[in-house]
């Protein structure tokens, strides 16, 4: 008999994963090029006059950037769940509806004009790329809403499409701006963390924490949908809505998560992957533990893109790929004999 | 009336200008086991599509209960009608078990997850499919017959009293398709469902079902009780070609005679 889900190891998996979490999150805080004492640290802030320098590295340079990379981490596993169920595809991942090239455009564009203002504390790359995310998807979504009622295949077309088009448009973009620019740019879309202020960093994580919780509601109807929207329809689900939901806030929390951080990639093909290997594909379970583990998993990357060729840092995105592929593919080995659609 | 399915003038196209099913009435009796048959491309799936509203029909053309099947809210319908499909695509690896659990998904409590009740149907429904044995294997791992089963048996445990089937035997060994039809048959006579099967076997919709509506390609239909409609004469018509019926005790049975086919010249005389 299988093992079915129940609320109770649903509370305890997903209770234990977050003590992972937070057990990781703070053993990365303490890793680095500068050795910091966790006595030191409790210590406090130091006097007005001689600051505490352990406690200063700790939470306002390292802290910052690991709750960043666990909240992006989170954001990208759990909407790459989430398109890899309503798009039925295991190929695909946040960035396949176009929000990548969208948010890269809006961020080459925010780099060129040499704009210089902020809003709501954020930089225009960030604001243009979090537009530029949104409005492609929409643009993607409309496109394919013309190709058919909801055409699943309409709409990976219009995806691939798209993310050629703005693709193209950036390396035009790059091929005639300014090698500082040039720079800029390449940078961002490598994906790179950086020390954000705590105040962003709560409402990101609030937006992502809510964004997950509110998928997790629907998430017995992505169950449901996989097998496709007429019979899921017909087993009483109201597709059009759960759709929409689902799309809307997947989006929504990528493209937070590409504001702050540039294109991560890997994370949210890979996580929602492995979490669905060793746990199996019941969204109930996947779409809480994948965001989980994706924001261990982010968390980890980036502390070794920290420290590999310290004092100087790696592009995280460098480091999800070399690090995620060979893991993933020893669980696709070793999982592999007992998930039989890989067949 | 009082059918609890009663469809009345319905007509269908798939664009503006063509038109698939032509002024279609007929009405099913709760309890009832109907064939839907017919040549290919004579719109027996559109009719079925029509039927639980994957396709919608024109308002007050089809009546669930008595009810116009547009004023249903997706979840009442489903309580109502139930539907296995024809193709099928497995993404992930789900269980069986969690298959026919998913039938149940829009009575989940607010956690998101199924009760006692919901599992003692879904239980029902594999004991009544006779799929117990493989609860826990991904369907994806399953034969075609043993498949079909298990969406039989989800849409059982959707526990509505009318039940779709798309050409349910489709691609089955002989064992599997009188297997199916057997446990067809016993929901109809010990759940008293109303089942709808589109077939193309004339003599498994001769030996199981009470009625047959048969479509024909110049848009006319024939509905009746099933030794009434099939006769050699209105099979020929229908579909163009000869049979030979023959009897066995009081069952019919009905053989195509291909024009090269071996002893198609021996049996006709």
């Amino acid at each position: 008999m299988t093992q079915l889900l129940t609320p109770k190891k649903l509370i305890v998996r997903t209770g234990l994963a977050l003590a992972v979490l937070v057990v990781v999150m703070f053993a990365c805080s303490l890793i680095g090029t500068e050795d910091v004492s966790l006595k030191a640290v409790f210590g406090g802030a130091g006097s007005q006059t001689v600051a505490n320098p352990d406690y200063e590295i700790f939470v306002k340079v390292r802290l910052p950037r690991i709750i960043l990379a666990a909240l992006v981490g989170a954001a990208l596993a759990s909407s790459g769940v989430v398109f890899q169920a309503l798009l039925r595809n295991p190929l695909a991942d946040p960035y396949i509806l176009g929000i990548s090239s969208g948010a890269g455009l809006g961020a080459i564009i925010a780099v060129i004009s040499g704009l210089n203002w902020t809003l709501w504390g954020r930089s225009p790359i960030a604001v243009f790329a979090f537009v530029g995310a949104l409005g492609t998807v929409w643009l993607v979504w409309f496109i394919g809403r013309l190709t058919g009622k909801f055409h699943l295949a309409g709409l990976l077309l219009a995806g691939v499409v798209v993310n050629a088009f703005f693709s193209a448009i950036i390396m035009f973009l790059t091929s005639i701006v300014k090698a500082q620019q040039v720079y800029a740019t390449i940078f961002w879309l490598m994906g790179n963390m950086t020390e954000e202020d705590f105040l962003t960093l709560w409402v990101g994580a609030g937006c992502v924490a809510g964004g997950i919780l509110a998928l997790f509601y629907i998430s017995p109807q992505l169950n449901a949908l996989s097998f496709g929207a007429d019979d899921a329809r017909s087993m009483g689900i109201n597709t059009a809505r759960v759709r929409t939901i689902a799309f809307a806030i997947a989006a929504g929390i990528t493209a937070i998560a590409v504001s702050l951080s540039g294109l991560i990639g890997f994370v949210g093909l890979i996580v929602p992957h492995a979490v669905r290997l060793v746990f199996g594909p019941d969204h109930r379970q996947l779409l809480p533990l994948s965001g989980i583990v994706g924001a261990i998993f982010l968390v980890v990357a980036d502390t070794l893109a920290r420290i590999i060729i310290a004092p100087a840092q790696l592009p995280v995105g460098v480091v999800t790929a070399i690090v995620g592929g060979p893991f993933f593919l020893i669980l696709l080995v070793k999982y592999s004999r007992k998930v039989s659609w890989l067949k | 009336m009082s059918g609890i399915i009663e469809v009345e003038n319905l007509s269908y196209g798939y664009t503006p200008t063509s038109t698939i099913l032509k002024d279609i009435s007929f009405e099913v009796k709760p309890g009832t086991f109907l064939a839907i048959a017919g040549p290919n491309g004579v719109g027996k799936s559109t009719l079925l599509n029509l039927m639980c509203r994957t396709l919608t029909p024109k308002s007050n053309t089809i009546r669930i209960d008595a009810v116009p099947i547009e004023s249903y809210s997706t979840r009442a319908l489903a309580s109502k009608v139930a539907v296995v499909r024809q193709e099928f695509v497995p993404v992930f690896g789900f269980s069986v078990m969690e298959v026919v659990l998913m039938a149940r998904t829009p009575y989940y409590g607010t956690m998101g997850f199924e009760n006692e009740a919901d599992r003692r149907i879904a239980n029902e429904a594999l004991e009544a499919t006779d799929t117990v044995g493989f609860a826990s294997r991904p369907l994806a791992s399953l034969s075609g017959g043993e498949r079909q089963r298990v969406l039989i048996a989800r849409a059982l445990a959707q526990d509505s009293p009318v039940l779709l089937l798309d050409e349910p035997t489709n691609f089955l060994d002989l064992r599997h398709q009188v297997g199916i039809y057997d446990l067809l048959k016993a929901a109809q006579l010990e759940k008293g469902k109303t089942i709808v099967v589109i077939t193309h076997d004339i003599n498994l919709a001769n030996q199981y079902c009470d009625e047959v509506l048969l479509l024909s390609t110049d848009r006319k239909f024939h509905i009746g009780k099933t030794q009434d409609v099939f006769s050699p004469e209105q099979i020929k018509k229908v579909f163009g070609v000869e049979v030979f019926a023959g009897e066995v005790g009081r069952e019919k049975f009905f053989i195509p005679l291909g024009k090269l086919a071996k002893d198609s010249r021996q049996i006709s005389k």
